[in-house]
């Protein structure tokens, strides 16, 4: 029984998202009452199987030989599951506020809620085949949401997001390939698949599908060179950027990284290869490179979205450590920059809905005005630069140890890249915070007089991330055990 | 009963954040009222839990596993928080009157108690992680104070003097991974916490980590080459913030590096080594350039920001001497150039705040106008260039011998002698102004300056300044004797 229930959770939003726009509403609450209880009924089912463990898996579909469509819950599956879980009905909630401002409203739930359980499905995924095929789903269910607006922009933005992520998909089907030919299954097993007498004299090769794979997923995760779709998709609605463009589609692609280099290729393989020093390279460079166009950037949405591709970085390079100290430490910033930046985020859209402002520069005097939003704001800001007691400086402090740990002396550099990555987003991020509570000598209020705080539904979630960030932050211990066992395959 | 030491730190944290939250007070009595009693316990707090004799120390909790926020009252930290309590409970009286002609009263009084608790928490700290997070809330908690009368040059000024601090402070958490994951144990042990087998075979790694960490300290006391926020940020503050950032901020740095130097990497290691060499040359710049840049500044704030990036190299030169006779003079430098520092900026807010006076060459002729005041400074100033009977004569004479006693070549003479030529320097920025001020000269007409002698609420402080200058100049043998003690441990 547990284990249809893991293909309910997949299915079960795609149906409940289907049915929005064919449902004749007489109200608009009653529309919204539905989605949240669909959503809220699915994250439950979802925590309960992430409580009440399925041994075996379930398998769908058998196409021909040993591919098929089946879904599992392993340990990585599991935190990337509970995590979009946990943050969907928050940011449903979010949405039934802010879409009160934009049309189409039935349009974006439908593909809103549909995601939700293609994410799942990513997550579940027990074999290639299935993760890739949800893959290639979740970009095709996000391009209305990017398109949203149906500006010219948004219509740009979203072809752009389009082209890179079946691109990238593309490269990462060469992988797939490669994998099942090679592999002794097709299943995600930690420590790797490849069979060592198939791939005898097959060494450099397999090490250069590795890196087309890891770029063609790193699509999503928006790594240097192919960041710039995610820039310019801030023009999605916010509950967009800040779910997906935050969370779920750019972790997606983080979370692909991770199965196919622990659970597909296996670290034994990868480790001290040529593939992985020039990842690391790249990697390192994303960090850097994110943080000062971030700092560079004048609109808060893609000022964020800038520090989203430099912290994804973080979490990249925890994954190429291939150590187990290192997936943890990945999994652990993939979890709380999950929080902190879905909360900066929220705070950015509650700015833009109250007051149509997008301009960091048009943010003077804030401060006073938006207390809660802004008090909220700046704890992010503190938490994404890694202040000790906020969840930030605990996954840092993991992926550095990892990182020392790796003995690796690229990775020492890599140590360096984090705390000067650390030092811009203090810049990028303080001096929002500053010119919102110091806006200058005699600053005249009576200016913004028309700004003022969001109401319950945007403040809610936005209190349950902050006291999400302080909890990882001041009591990480349960959970980075419990990533350090995942990262060993003891859970 | 060992909880007492928290609650010090915790109370003037948790009492500015009411303080924050309250709404504007109608009158300032009330502000006052609470400001002050909150002060005043958390002296008394703080000496009960000095004199508790607390041994084992208090973990107040865990970060991460491992990572433990712990506190223990050793007599370095002792010798620190009472420095801190003094200054800071005496320029705490002062701001009552000086903020009387400044704006948003409530928002600098709950900040400054809140530095209040951090410092003493930095103080108290028993490990390198716990420093490091009292150390980061020490910049974010003081910026407040720094870009308090919002001024574009203010803002300014406290922007460079987060990034600064920000950048110095990821230097040195550069470091702390290395020493918690080759080191025994964070916790501050005489000696150096890193085995010597370890220390020998990562010689080169653990010298570079260990420079970096200096300079990453070293930005907080502003040591060349990333010294020039401080003359930027110190001025910029109401005048008892200059007094406390200048008088004990700054010796957060020095505490900090003293933990790194004596009790985490050990003196034995450094001794002898480039990084050695290099500290010191560092440093001997930093004292004659920032004597040199006090000389030919004309506005008396800048001008004594100018003489703490002197006089603090005083004190990191004895301790990058790495002797006992040396470390001895710069802990009793730490003292004397805290009360000295502190009633220099109170004088200097004194004077502006009954003259408006800012620039060194309008002094002319107070003196008959505020002699009370002038005295203080005088003597002060004796006590800064190093003139018997005041403390930093005898702060000076320490750093002078150990210099010399150390034979270390070219240094152990070239030391003293920048000291002595400093010392020159420091009796010209200093005392034209004393000069001035009684003797304005033959036709000159003070009559300006006449019955501007600052009320009580200002006066005393000084007076206390000055006292305490002279006192520990006069009877040095009681602090001698426990920092020699200190001294012959460390050493």
């Amino acid at each position: 029984m547990n284990e249809m229930l893991l293909s309910f959770v997949v299915i079960f939003p795609m149906i409940a998202g289907i049915c929005v726009p064919w449902i004749p509403w007489k109200k608009r609450a009653h529309m919204l009452v539905f989605l949240e209880t669909a959503v809220l009924i699915n994250s439950a089912l979802m925590w309960i199987l992430l409580f009440y463990r399925p041994a075996g898996g379930v398998t769908l579909f058998h196409f021909t030989g040993n591919l098929t469509i089946a879904f599992e819950l392993d340990g990585l599956g599991s935190v990337f599951a509970g995590l979009v879980s946990f943050l969907w009905p928050l940011a449903t909630l979010y949405s039934f506020e802010y879409m009160t401002k934009e049309e189409n409203e039935k349009l974006f739930f439908m593909f809103y809620t549909i995601t939700y359980g293609v994410t799942l499905g990513i997550a579940l995924a027990d074999n290639i085949l299935t993760m890739y095929c949800f893959y290639e789903l979740l970009t095709l269910v996000t391009v209305p949401l990017v398109m949203h607006t149906l500006t010219r922009e948004a219509i740009l933005a979203s072809r752009k997001y389009m082209y890179y992520s079946i691109g990238g998909a593309a490269f990462a089907f060469i992988g797939m390939i490669f994998i099942i030919i090679y592999g002794t299954t097709t299943d995600f097993v930690l420590g790797g698949v490849l069979d060592p007498k198939k791939i005898a004299d097959m060494g450099n090769i397999l090490l250069i599908v590795y890196v087309f794979t890891f770029f063609g997923f790193g699509v999503k995760a928006a790594i240097c060179p192919f960041n710039s779709w995610l820039p310019q998709a801030g023009v999605a609605p916010t509950p967009v950027t800040a779910l997906l463009h935050a969370v779920a589609v750019v972790k997606s692609g983080a979370f692909a990284i991770m199965r196919v280099t622990y659970y597909s290729f296996g670290t034994e393989f990868l480790r001290g290869s040529f593939a992985q020093y020039l990842l690391m390279a790249v990697v390192m460079f994303t960090i850097v490179y994110g943080c000062s166009m971030a700092l560079k950037e004048t609109h808060l949405k893609r000022r964020l979205a800038y520090s989203t591709i430099s912290n994804l970085s973080y979490i990249l390079f925890g994954a190429v450590l291939m150590t187990p100290l290192g997936l943890a430490a990945a999994l652990s910033h993939m979890v709380f920059h999950a929080f902190m930046k879905i909360c900066s985020f929220f705070c950015a859209g509650a700015i833009m809905h109250q007051t149509d402002r997008h301009y960091i520069h048009e943010l003077d005097g804030f401060g006073r005005k938006m207390p809660k939003v802004f008090a909220i704001f700046t704890v992010s800001a503190l938490a994404l630069m890694g202040v000790p007691g906020l969840c930030g400086f605990i996954s840092k402090w993991n992926l550095v140890v990892a990182a020392i740990d790796s003995k690796n002396v690229l990775s020492f550099f890599g140590a360096g890249c984090l705390l000067i990555s650390a030092l811009l987003t203090a810049m990028y991020m303080l001096t929002i915070v500053i010119r919102a509570y110091f806006p200058g000598e005699g600053f005249d209020y009576e200016s913004i007089s028309d700004v003022k705080d969001p109401n319950w539904m945007m403040i809610v979630p936005l209190v349950i991330f902050v006291a999400g960030m302080f909890i990882f932050g001041l009591h990480s211990a349960p959970f980075v055990d419990l990533f350090l066992r995942i990262a060993q395959g003891q859970f | 009963m060992a909880q007492i030491l928290l609650l010090p730190i915790l109370f003037p944290i948790a009492a500015g954040i009411i303080l924050l939250l309250c709404k504007e007070f109608k009158n300032r009595k009330p502000l006052l009222i609470y400001v002050g009693s909150v002060l005043v316990i958390t002296g008394i707090c703080a000496v009960f839990a000095m004199i508790q004799n607390i041994n084992n120390g208090v973990a107040a909790f865990y970060l991460t596993k491992t990572l433990a926020i712990y506190f223990k009252p050793d007599v370095l930290g002792c010798v620190f928080a009472s420095v801190v309590t003094i200054v800071w409970i005496l320029a705490g009286f002062f701001s009552f009157e000086y903020m009387k002609h400044e704006k948003n009263e409530k928002r600098y009084f709950s900040f400054y108690l809140m530095v209040f608790g951090v410092l003493l928490g930095l103080g108290f700290s028993g490990n390198l992680i716990t420093m490091y997070l009292f150390y980061e809330l020490m910049t974010l908690t003081a910026m407040p104070l720094v870009l308090h009368t919002q001024s574009r040059e203010a803002v300014m000024a406290g922007l460079k003097y987060l990034f600064y601090s920000f950048a110095g402070a990821y230097m040195a958490l550069f470091g702390v991974y290395f020493v918690y994951k080759y080191g025994t144990t964070l916790e501050f042990t005489a000696g150096g916490v890193i085995e010597s087998s370890v220390l020998r075979q990562n010689t080169t790694l653990f010298l570079v980590v260990t420079m970096l960490m200096l300079m990453g300290f070293g930005v907080k006391a502003g040591m060349f080459p990333m010294h020039s926020w401080l003359p930027t940020a110190h001025p910029a503050a109401p005048a008892p913030a200059s007094a406390v950032l200048s008088g004990i901020i700054v010796k957060g740095g020095v505490l900090a590096i003293i933990r790194l130097v004596y009790q985490i990497i050990g003196p034995d290691f450094i001794r002898g080594t480039w990084v050695q060499t290099a500290w010191m040359i560092l440093t001997l710049v930093t004292v004659f350039m920032g004597s040199l840049l006090a000389f030919r500044e004309p506005v008396l704030k800048k001008r004594l920001a100018y003489s703490t990036v002197s006089q603090l190299s005083y004190i990191l030169f004895g301790l990058s001497l790495l002797d006992g006779q040396a470390f001895t003079g710069s802990l009793l430098h730490v003292v004397a150039h805290a009360f000295i520092k502190a009633a220099l900026f109170l004088t200097a807010g004194a004077i502006i705040y009954m003259t408006g006076c800012k620039r060194v060459e309008e002094l002319r002729g107070i003196g008959k106008g505020m002699p009370v005041t002038l005295w203080c400074y005088t003597i002060v100033s004796l006590g800064l260039i190093g003139i018997p009977p005041t403390s930093g004569f005898i702060s000076k004479w320490y750093l002078a011998t150990g210099a010399l006693e150390t034979g270390i070549p070219v240094f152990s003479w070239l030391g003293p002698v920048v000291l002595l030529v400093s010392a020159l320097l420091t009796a010209g920025y200093l005392l034209p102004i004393t000069m001035n001020g009684f003797f304005p000269g033959e036709g000159y007409d003070a009559g300006r300056f006449l019955g501007k002698e600052p009320p009580l609420l200002m006066r005393v402080p000084l007076l206390i300044f000055a006292g305490l200058t002279l006192l520990i100049g006069l009877f040095p043998n009681v602090l001698i004797n426990m920092l020699s003690a200190l001294a012959e441990l460390f050493v």
